[in-house]
């Protein structure tokens, strides 16, 4: 009897339970209400302009701290400026490295792999190769051999541990790439979401032809027949023509710290650096100084008062040695250059007149080395008021003062050239640091000519790259034993192939 | 006479006329020791007394009258009272064999049917030495749960392991029942490589006044039940009831403690001076610096352009951190009749943390309440908690970390002289005075004061549970619970602050919610036929999780010191949204045989909703089974006298878990950020790559073990052996960052862990006057990562902020690798080193290896208590032993030339000796230049073997000291109990094996355990309890 009682129960339940539906409703309650599963290629144009640019962490890092004091632009007296005195920060070295492959490289990978799923091949297909270059050219400069045809397709292709390309096989595809690249740039345009020149497909296409020229010419010292080849294409198939071409992206003050000049913001954080003393004997009698320097001080930006900090010295060094604080030194002008809503250039007109000349000087290039010469010191002096609110305009008539106090000389020409592109690339450190590095020019000693500061890391020499994350070591280790057997001891001292 | 004869007949015709009498007589345990504090219980009233010191009574009661004799432990009897109006009662213990423990899904238990260990404490263990996060008291006391203490503050979160960590990445910790329903444990933030601070967890808001008891079922056979969340353990917590008590009562409990840091073991030199290169003619702003000459009383000019002596300023440490406190106070009412009960508390906390400016205040009202009527009973528990707290202090990494500047000042530098113009660590304008030439480095006094971080969490948790006996043998239990909170935090980084000039906030709102509803058929010892009972139910359960976030950040302040989010230049908003469901069914059979030999198998079947995908074909439910056995041998088989109890236990099951996130099985994207010159700003939202076809992990596990109890009950042995295996767990797969992603989610991961546990009871002198008990518990634990994918790449977890480390899995090795940077050594095992021009050594930076590993497998734990008369003594002795950790503090410590390691036997001045070999192999023994000693020393800080320590330690975790009034002195007074104990914690170490900082100083409670870097010091506690009953 109990037992009947208890039975009846339990089927009573378990028929209850075979008749509820358990899963009900769960396809739907798993779906993100914030997300979507795909977005409109154009947001993602956007996003990855401004990535480019890049933010605080990189730019004060890779940017600012290494490369612009090993091209001796700027200099500071505070220890943890390390490329100041060639000492280590890993965590600094690899800032660019750290950031681009997520911020950078899988959204171009992304966008790229979205057009291709579209079967769009037009304007915005060309753009985003061309961007693509741009984006991998700087890792290649900086670090050499890097993950490029596997890299960022986590989820596209799943490649966990993308091989490290060699960079002669790098720059080869980059350079193919911005050939096919531009002859898609078509009709259409990309609209507001296009950072960089606002729709305007013909700029597109001579920032192709401008990258290509830059990325050729990096090739003299290793593979000269290639840089030349390309070189002579690049300046065929029509480069930047004017100021008007420059590839630059407007920042604004906020609201987020995205929409912020990375340089723009460390200089809000840090009111260490100064203008190196090698850049500022260099800029003397050159009507830009006044305009990208001030002193430190009290902001005077009379040329006079403004005198250039040496590299390679504590503050305890500097005043024993020349009864000087940092203070009375001239650090980037903070009424013009390095507001958070300034430009992040990425490349000029004036850069492509020198390489022009540089090209005409070879032989390569049926052009007088002189008149692109002039044109480009024009360029970069007249662009400063164009990119700069608070610039003063450089007139033609003090563009010709500065040229003919110092003519073009064809025996100097290399010299000449790119000791003016050293002064347009700064704040382009990247390019300042890789240039410097393929020409030699200009000639820098190391750390200013000043003592060989105790506890740097190159044996007293300028370092030649910057070095990958010891983290590689461990998640992807085959490959980043491959690439440092191919290329070199993860040093700073090792060059890349273009530098050997 | 005969007058009293009439009234006696009288009283005997009616019945409820009384004629009291003074019923006195002499309580006594089983060996005829009188037992103090024994209840006498008028039946059906709420009158009763409790015996004296020497186990006399002395009630008013009639004949016919019944009187209940009870005391904890022993068997209750009840005596009619005759005409003789003196009762003695002897007392038996109750039959251990006959202890009730709490089980799975609220359902109580014999022990003695258990296949598997439970271990249940009383709420004393909570309640005599409070702490502010609860779960912290039990440390040490119960085998095979490890509770690791943190360095970040009273409002700190904990981690609870139990018999290893089960998940490479997942979450590794139990889950919190609070009378039937699981509640919330998710810790609210906490500090990383970059910083931050622990906003506190779920368990840390539970009263420890409140706590009744603590059952903790540790394996997947007693965890079963609950399916997928219970992979890790759970650990179910009674709060007090009304039943307790006799009649109605009030309880008022009052506990005061101070925390000092007189015990921190950082001891840096005191010699030098703050300098670089051995002069003091260098950058004063480089006040971490302490490579300066030898101190010696000069004048020297600070980091501030004042000039000062250049002499020891005295321990800064001292100087900065205050006294603690913690007020503790809770009053309480509850009733008891036979058909009812509750309990109404009230409790207010306040505590005041070390470090400057850091506060909390706790309000928590309870209310649970029991009533039964005919065959139907119901139970609320109502908890409403009102948590409010000030400046939880920022750790790790050094931005707004007082923690940070504190132990690295240069001994010639005073941390008082860093109060400012302003106060408090700021200039005259409000702005930070700034102490250092890093402006990532705060002002330590800028740090406490003038970060803010206020917040206020508001929480209830309630469950009503209704039961219904519909036969005598059969009963349907409904029970719903609910978890709710909400969470407001306002935080920011100062106007004025060195690397933010002008400032930043956040306004953060949570909400967070959890439901559990279960309806349940079960019968109890139901007997089918002779020497054959069964106790079954089976039932369906429903959890649903809802969480919902609303943030406001605002950065560059417009009107300065004005700290609100609309005064701010970039505003920006952030929302985020979660909900996921589990529906199951379950079920358990146990058959009894003889009452002596039991079988128990339970199945349970989860439906996910994170799982569940439109167009997905892997299945979203999972199925985790168990089976138990246990034999009570001393029922079945004669044993020899000494032996009172021995019982066999052995069980295997399978509980699954993982798939807790929603959302994470596809690739999205999403907006961010206000847009740029009118473009929307779109990106990849994950950062790990997603995996459609995710299914739960799976984890097996068999355990064994004995109970054993002698020489009558004096001593026991609990013994168990357990092995469990982790398959297909979700890891994160480490993908090169260079893929675009950190990792990918795959259910690839092995893990094993095996261990023992052992818990030993021993009563060595028992006497009238004088007891003296002994619990030993010890539990040692070995994991191994048997797979972490198809290839066997390592996993890899947090790094500290020297990113020369990091936590790693490594296939074939321990759970939590330190996989580190080491020192380059040749065969020999000798440091290989760069000889620099001048001829200074500068160690080589070696491969990246294992330095060691940050779970500790042996724990330890030894309380001796001691009776005599009135008074109470017990202490407890906690140890850990078998882990490493990494020291940040060392590290940096070194590196700025604060660790005594940097200094010879004879001193700086006469440089610094090192041996080893250089880059040719040639050996050497060299004595660094004074200026030179701190390059050598500034490499080995990109050596993370430099700073790793073993994390050993023995320490005495707690003591009490008490006095219970005894029942002869309260007699006359409405007071029925009255203790009073002087309590303390953390008092000393007996063992600690790492230099300059506490072993328990991890920043986070995070799976990456073993860093430490910067957190507070661990204080130690003295105070004082009071309690009283009326």
């Amino acid at each position: 009897m109990k037992m009947k009682k208890v039975i009846t129960t339990f089927s009573l339940f378990c028929l209850i339970l075979v008749s509820c539906d358990f899963d009900e409703g769960f396809e739907e309650l798993n779906i993100n209400p914030t997300k979507v599963a795909q977005l409109d290629v154009n947001n993602k144009f956007a996003s990855v302009f401004l990535r480019a640019s890049g933010g605080r962490y990189e730019n004060w890092r890779a940017s600012l701290i290494y490369s612009s004091c090993i091209v001796q632009h700027i200099a500071s007296t505070a220890t943890y400026w390390t490329g100041n005195f060639y000492t280590r920060n890993e965590g600094y070295a690899t800032s660019l490295f750290d950031r681009a492959y997520p911020e950078q490289v899988k959204e171009i990978e992304d966008i790229i792999f979205q057009l291709n799923e579209e079967g769009n091949s037009g304007t915005a297909m060309g753009v985003a190769r061309i961007w693509r270059v741009f984006i991998y050219h700087r890792l290649t400069d900086l670090y050499g051999d890097i993950p490029y045809s596997e890299a960022g397709k986590g989820f596209i292709d799943g490649i966990l541990k993308p091989k490290y390309d060699a960079q002669q096989d790098i720059y080869m595809n980059i350079l193919a790439e911005l050939e096919a690249a531009t002859g898609q740039l078509g009709a259409d345009t990309l609209g507001v979401s296009d950072l960089v020149f606002q729709g305007d497909v013909n700029k597109w296409k001579k920032f192709g032809n401008s990258m290509m020229l830059r990325l050729a010419m990096r090739l003299t010292k290793v593979d000269a027949a290639s840089a030349q080849s390309w070189a002579s294409k690049a300046i065929a198939a029509g480069t930047m023509t004017s100021n008007e071409d420059i590839a630059y992206i407007q920042h604004t003050a906020g609201p987020g710290g995205i929409n912020k000049n990375g340089h723009g913001e460390v200089f809000t954080a840090d009111g260490n650096p100064r203008l190196a003393k090698t850049f500022v004997d260099f800029l003397q009698g050159d009507p830009r100084l006044p305009i990208l320097a001030a002193r430190r001080s009290d902001g005077s930006t009379d040329p006079a008062d403004l005198i250039g900090l040496p590299n390679g010295l504590t503050s305890g060094a500097l005043e024993t040695k020349y009864g000087t604080f940092s203070e009375d030194y001239a650090e980037p002008n903070r009424n013009v250059i390095t507001g958070e809503d300034a430009p992040m250039v990425f490349q000029t007109y004036a850069e492509v007149e020198f390489l022009k000349a540089e090209a005409a000087v070879r032989g390569w290039y049926n052009g007088d080395a002189k008149t692109h010469y002039e044109n480009g010191v024009k360029a970069a002096m007249q662009m400063l008021s164009q990119l700069y609110p608070n610039a003063a305009t450089i007139s033609d008539a003090q563009v010709a003062d500065y040229l003919t106090a110092r003519p073009f000389d064809m025996a100097n020409a290399m010299k000449m050239i790119h000791e003016q592109y050293w002064v347009v690339t700064f704040l382009n450190e990247y390019e300042a640091f890789a240039n410097w590095r393929r020409t030699g020019y200009p000639e820098l000693e190391p750390f200013g000519g000043e003592a060989v500061y105790d506890g740097n890391v190159t044996q007293g020499t300028i370092p030649r790259r910057m070095i990958y994350p010891n983290g590689e070591s461990s998640t992807n280790p085959d490959s980043f034993a491959e690439a440092i057997a191919r290329q070199g001891e993860n040093e700073f001292t090792t060059r890349v192939w273009w530098d050997r | 006479m005969k007058i009293n004869n009439l009234l006696c007949l009288l009283a005997l015709a009616f019945g409820h006329v009384v004629l009291a009498q003074n019923i006195t007589g002499n309580v006594t345990d089983e060996n005829g020791v009188p037992l103090p504090g024994a209840t006498v219980l008028l039946e059906g009233t709420s009158q009763g007394v409790s015996t004296d010191f020497d186990g006399n009574y002395s009630i008013e009661a009639s004949s016919g009258d019944n009187l209940v004799f009870s005391f904890v432990g022993y068997s209750s009897q009840t005596l009619t009272v005759g005409s003789n109006s003196q009762i003695n009662v002897q007392l038996l213990p109750d039959n251990a064999l006959e202890e009730v423990v709490v089980t799975a899904l609220g359902i109580k238990r014999n022990i003695k049917a258990l296949g598997y260990s439970v271990t249940q404490v009383g709420g004393e263990e909570i309640n005599t030495v409070k702490n502010t996060n609860a779960i912290n008291a039990l440390q040490g006391k119960i085998a095979g749960v490890q509770i690791s203490g943190n360095a970040t503050g009273a409002k700190g979160s904990s981690r609870v392991i139990i018999r290893g960590n089960s998940s490479l990445s997942g979450n590794n910790q139990p889950l919190y029942v609070i009378d039937g329903i699981t509640i919330n444990n998710s810790n609210l933030g906490s500090a990383g490589v970059w910083g931050g601070s622990d906003a506190g967890d779920g368990i840390s808001a539970l009263n420890p006044d409140e706590v009744e008891s603590v059952s903790v079922l540790k394996g997947g056979a007693a965890a079963a039940l609950y399916g997928s969340r219970a992979s890790n353990g759970v650990i179910l917590i009674t709060t007090k009831s009304g039943s307790s008590t006799e009649g109605l009562g009030v309880e008022l409990s009052s506990s005061f403690q101070f925390d000092d840091i007189k015990n921190d073991p950082y001891d840096p030199q005191t010699t030098y001076g703050q300098g670089r290169d051995y002069s003091t003619d260098s950058d004063n702003a480089d006040t971490y610096a302490n490579w300066g000459l030898p101190l010696d009383g000069s004048s020297v000019e600070q980091w501030d352009g004042i000039s000062r002596p250049y002499s020891y300023k005295g321990n800064n440490l001292e100087k900065f951190y205050k006294s603690g406190s913690t007020f503790i106070n809770t009053i309480a009412l509850s009733n008891n009749t036979d058909k009812s009960n509750m309990r109404l508390s009230f409790s207010n906390l306040q505590n005041s943390d070390i470090i400057p400016n850091s506060t909390l205040e706790r309000n928590t009202l309870g209310l649970n309440a029991s009533q039964q009527f005919g065959n139907f009973s119901a139970t609320i528990n109502t908890k409403y908690i009102n948590d409010d707290s000030v400046g939880a202090p920022r750790l790790s990494d050094s931005p707004g970390n007082a923690n940070f500047g504190i132990r690295l000042f240069a001994p010639s530098i005073d941390v008082n002289d860093m109060l400012g113009a302003g106060g408090l660590g700021t200039n005259e304008d409000g702005t930070e005075f700034r102490t250092s030439d890093n402006t990532f480095s705060q002002n330590p006094w800028f740090a406490a004061y003038q970060y803010f971080n206020y917040s206020v969490r508001e929480r209830f948790i309630g469950s009503a549970e209704v039961r219904w006996d519909i036969f005598e043998f059969l009963y349907l239990t409904g029970r719903f619970g609910n978890d709710r909170y909400d969470y407001r935090r306002t935080s920011g980084t100062p106007f004025g602050t060195a690397y933010q000039p002008l400032g930043s906030m956040q306004e953060y709102s949570l909400t967070n919610i959890q439901n559990d509803g279960d309806l349940f058929l079960g019968t109890n010892n139901l007997k089918l036929i002779d020497d054959l009972a069964l106790t079954a139910f089976a039932g369906i359960g429903k959890n649903y999780q809802k969480s919902e976030s609303v943030t406001a950040n605002g950065s560059n302040f417009i009107v300065p010191f004005l700290y609100n989010v609309k005064n701010t230049e970039n505003q920006s908003t952030g929302y985020g949204f979660s909900e996921r469901k589990i529906n199951s069914a379950y079920g358990s059979v146990e058959l009894g045989f003889k009452e002596a030999l039991y079988f128990t198998i339970t199945a349970r079947n989860d439906w996910f909703s994170t799982l569940s995908l439109p167009g997905k074909t892997t299945p979203n439910n999972d199925l985790y089974t168990s089976a138990s056995l246990s034999l009570v041998l001393s029922d079945l088989v004669a044993l020899p006298e000494i032996f009172t109890f021995l019982k066999f236990r052995g069980g295997y099951s399978q509980v699954a878990g993982g798939a807790n996130s929603p959302y994470a099985l596809n690739l999205t994207y999403g907006i961010y950020g206000q847009g740029h010159q009118g473009a929307s700003l779109g990106n990849i939202s994950n950062n790990t790559i997603p995996n459609e076809n995710i299914t739960p992990f799976e984890k097996n596990e068999t355990e064994v073990g004995f109970d054993l109890r002698m020489f009558d009950n004096r001593a026991s042995l609990d013994f168990t052996y357990y092995s469990n295996e982790t398959d297909g767990d979700i890891v994160g797969v480490s993908a090169s960052p260079t893929s675009g992603f950190n990792s990918a989610l795959a259910n690839l991961g092995v893990i094993t862990n095996k261990g023992i546990e052992m818990l030993f009871n021993f009563r060595p002198i028992q006497q009238n006057d004088f007891s003296w008990d002994l619990t030993f518990n010890y539990s040692n634990n070995t994991s191994e990562i048997v797979s972490t994918n198809d290839t066997g790449t390592n996993i890899s977890l947090d790094e500290p902020r020297s990113r020369n480390l990091r936590v790693t899995h490594i296939v074939g090795e321990q759970y939590g690798a330190l996989f580190g940077t080491s020192y380059n050594r040749d065969a020999q095992g000798r440091i290989i080193h760069d000889i620099d021009p001048d001829g200074t050594p500068i160690p080589k930076i070696g491969d990246r290896k294992i330095l060691g590993f940050g779970i500790t497998p042996v724990s330890v734990g030894l309380t001796n208590s001691f009776r005599y008369k009135n008074f109470n003594f017990s202490f407890l002795i906690e140890g850990k032993n078998g882990g490493q950790i990494y020291s940040g503090t060392n590290a940096l410590s070194k590196y700025f030339g604060a660790h005594k390691a940097t200094i010879d036997a004879d001193g700086r001045e006469n440089g610094f000796t090192v041996s080893g070999v250089d880059a040719a192999g040639a050996a050497f023994t060299t004595t660094i230049a004074p200026d030179r000693i701190e390059d050598y020393w500034r490499r080995t800080y990109s050596i993370a073997e430099e700073a790793i320590y073993d994390s050993d330690y023995l320490r005495l975790r707690q003591l009490s000291l008490g006095y219970s009034f005894p029942s002869s002195v309260l007699e006359n007074t409405f007071i029925r109990n009255a203790s009073v104990s002087l309590i303390g914690r953390n008092l000393f170490f007996l063992q600690n094996s790492v230099e300059n900082v506490d072993p328990e100083s991890g920043y986070n409670v995070s799976n990456s355990q073993g860093l430490e870097w910067f957190g507070l010091p661990v204080p130690r506690s003295i105070g004082m309890n009071i309690n009283l009953k009326f």
